[in-house]
């Protein structure tokens, strides 16, 4: 068999492999993702180029809605996000070694002329773009009053200004190319089969959720010995609970526009997501503080588990269904 | 001419195919065979190293502190190639840790430069310097490390606290007593511990000589015990072969999941676009020896190594056999041309990073901001590993792992028993 579907492949090359389950993800999921991210983004520029007081709240408010939008694609990482390193200028996190607050107190200490303009500052450490180098820039009280107060402003300005031109490019890129090579699978294209498109989108689906069990919910969790509180993602800005809610409500309509071929695991996934969401709203421990405490750690493992039991069905029956294999990723590794 | 050539070169194929029918368990023989040989030559330099450090405790002088780094960097050549079975074997990434803990904080072991800094908000023990301290504080807990033993670092320090780059075993502590840390930023030169470290009496330069001493030694022996009992895991016998070979379809799927999870996730992620993003000198995987070059690539040809089925030794010794490659041949023989092409293209773009490194271009110095042409060298070698993994997953799906690939995979692990 596999040898005729191959020589069927050679022999009509110009017969395009419609996918209707691609083309709603792109239509409906990915590209709306991608441009609400680049609006909000331009909009975070817009208000800290008038009002760079890490206090403001006109600035915390675009900064949050931004990030928002970030996180709702946090899971979408493959072509656009991941050229010239864009998600990780984005999106610098875990950063287990401190290497935002470090780099950060370089520069402001330094008073380093590359954060004059947004285009020279894209040569620097990715630890100092993006959403969490500006959480500490916004939030963290000895970054918040670090050195020279003009400087940090610009500092301001410059990270915002980078962040838009970043998230400008990816849907730029998704709008002129990378939907079309996603949508038109070929012996000589990036996606050779319409197969290896929708294993690109399954594993999106996966590893956005094994990001949210690991790391989102795993890094506070810690062992039973030992919890880490100070782990938790942007804590400083009371976030951490909201991105696994963020992130959760984005792989869930992932998941059921790639199940909408089969109605019964459609609803075993929406079923399976909303009860990781209602147990998430009611722990109501924005920053997962508490989590040292064993009554709230159970709350917190509780939520982890039923995270896990969407990764089961993704990966014991979304997979088989859509035909595709797991693949690897890039938390593979140790 | 042509298609007539194509046509009898098909069909000798296609007789000759009944002959040369590849069987699954002399590929997974193979496999157990090189990891065999690459564990066992990993030991034989680890001894060769055993020997320096005792010569370099027992009489301390530059040449012998030299000797020790020549053997230790000589040992890194065989145990590099190993880690492509890490990832798709259990019993391997149980153990890795013990050996090749990466990245560490170095101040949990000897004395430091005043711009490491000290306790951080995820160690607390970051700057415990055990070699200077024979009571030391851990989780609240007051600990008497006045007797140096490898039980002490094993039981006790490594991955004291529950943190992960509390590491005071392996290849990569022993490199930090060897070298010291590298003070030189993005310029050129290693580390630069003096020999005078393990001098005796008034010539004891940075203190506790002997006790430095102590940990060098003790940490040495653990390397051996450790890979010992990893060699006797593979020879025939062995619980790590036994379980490879339980199960046919899952050692092939074991097989490919080491290969594609060390060339994407560690190697390509982890250890090298990390370090160009950060633009940091310690972002490299041997940054006191300044040895990186050398473990991404024959991690490279450790990867290659399995796909082929040959593994060249230490002494020339080839260990080959029934293939991989053969298999996926029998299937699809285009997809085992592209995979071997993918391969060979990785190994050349990390050997070019080895060649410029050699030559003097250290690979911290490719890490700094702006140095295009080390961000060049080194995201070659990024984007060959990630080149190969694409067509590994190809091969996943020509061989029909048969969702086996999901349970060998390491992120895909049935998440059911995260909490048994």
């Amino acid at each position: 068999m596999k040898r005729i579907a191959l020589a069927i492949a050679l022999t009509l090359p110009a017969i395009s492999q419609a996918d209707p389950v691609v083309d709603d993800i792109i239509d409906a999921h990915i590209l709306p993702t991608f441009e609400t991210l680049a609006a909000q983004s331009q909009t975070l520029a817009d208000v800290a180029a008038d009002d760079c007081d890490p206090t403001s709240d006109a600035l915390r408010d675009a900064y949050g809605t931004a990030f928002d939008a970030w996180v709702s694609a946090s899971h979408l990482r493959f072509g656009p996000t991941e050229a010239d390193d864009r998600a990780f200028a984005l999106a610098f996190w875990p950063d287990s070694r401190g290497a935002t607050p470090r780099a950060l107190n370089v520069l402001i200490a330094d008073e380093d002329p590359i954060a004059n303009t947004p285009a020279d500052y894209a040569e620097v450490s990715i630890a100092a773009r993006g959403f969490y180098a500006l959480e500490f820039l916004l939030y963290d009280s000895a970054l918040m009053t670090a050195g020279d107060a003009a400087y940090r402003c610009t500092l301001i300005q410059t990270v915002t200004a980078d962040i838009a031109t970043t998230s400008q490019s990816i849907i730029d890129d998704w709008q002129t190319s990378y939907a079309e090579t996603m949508r038109n699978p070929g012996p000589d294209g990036f996606y050779r089969h319409v197969e290896e498109v929708r294993q690109e989108l399954f594993k999106a689906l996966s590893t956005g959720l094994q990001f949210t069990s690991d790391t989102r919910l795993g890094r506070p969790l810690g062992t039973f010995e030992r919890s880490y509180p100070a782990r938790a993602e942007a804590r400083r800005s009371e976030r951490s609970s909201r991105h696994v809610m963020l992130s959760l409500a984005a792989l869930q309509d992932l998941a059921a526009r790639m199940a909408s071929e089969d109605a019964d695991l459609a609803d075993a996934l929406d079923a399976s997501f909303t009860r990781a969401l209602t147990q998430l709203t009611d722990l109501d421990d924005p920053t997962f503080a508490a989590v040292s405490a064993p009554q709230i750690r159970i709350k917190v493992e509780v939520i982890q588990q039923s995270v896990d039991t969407i990764r089961a069905i993704v990966g014991n029956e979304l997979g088989p269904t859509l035909g595709v294999a797991a693949g690897f990723n890039s938390l593979d590794g140790d | 001419m042509k298609p007539t050539y194509f046509a009898s070169t098909a069909l000798c194929l296609a007789l000759a195919t009944p002959v040369l029918a590849v069987e699954t368990t002399d590929v997974l023989n193979t496999y157990a065979d090189i990891a065999a040989a690459n564990y066992a030559d990993s030991l034989t330099t680890a001894k060769t190293l055993q020997a320096a450090v005792n010569a370099l405790v027992a009489d301390p002088s530059a040449d012998t502190l030299q000797a020790a780094k020549s053997a230790w960097l000589a040992a890194r050549v065989p145990y590099q190639q190993t880690e492509v079975f890490r990832f798709g074997n259990a019993i391997v990434d149980d153990w890795e840790g013990k050996v090749n803990a990466w990245p560490l904080d170095e101040g949990l072991i000897d004395y430091v430069d005043a711009s490491y800094g000290g306790p951080t908000d995820e160690n607390a023990a970051a700057a415990l310097n055990v070699i200077a301290n024979p009571s030391i504080t851990l989780s609240g807990e007051t600990i008497d490390a006045s007797a140096i033993t490898p039980a002490l670092l094993e039981e006790t320090l490594q991955e004291a606290d529950g943190v992960e780059s509390n590491v005071a075993t392996g290849y990569h502590a022993i490199e930090f007593l060897l070298w010291g840390q590298d003070l030189n930023g993005h310029g050129s030169g290693a580390g630069n511990r003096p020999w005078t470290d393990y001098a005796a009496g008034d010539a004891c330069t940075n203190g506790n000589c002997d006790r430095r001493g102590e940990y060098l030694v003790a940490a040495t022996d653990l390397l051996i015990s450790d890979l010992e009992w990893m060699a006797a895991q593979w020879v025939e016998g062995g619980e790590a072969r036994a379980e490879l070979t339980a199960d046919a379809d899952a050692g092939i799927a074991a097989i490919l999941t080491g290969m594609g999870s060390l060339s994407y996730g560690e190697t390509a992620g982890e250890r090298m676009r990390l370090g160009v993003m950060l633009n940091d000198p310690e972002e490299e995987h041997s940054c006191f020896a300044d040895n990186t070059h050398n473990d991404h690539f024959y991690n490279g040809v450790g990867v290659q190594s399995v796909y082929l089925g040959s593994y060249t030794g230490i002494d020339g010794t080839i260990v080959s056999g029934a293939s991989l490659s053969e298999l996926v041949a029998e299937t699809d023989a285009a997809l085992d041309l592209e995979m071997r092409g993918k391969l060979s293209d990785a190994v050349l773009a990390l050997g070019r990073i080895k060649t410029a490194a050699e030559a003097g271009f250290a690979y911290d110095m490719m890490l700094e901001r702006g140095n295009e042409a080390g961000e060049a060298l080194i995201m070659g070698g990024v984007n060959g590993l990630i080149d190969q993994t694409r067509s590994i997953e190809r091969v996943i799906t020509a061989l029909g792992a048969d969702g086996i690939a999901i349970e060998g995979s390491d992120s895909l692990d049935d998440p059911e028993a995260v909490f048994q």
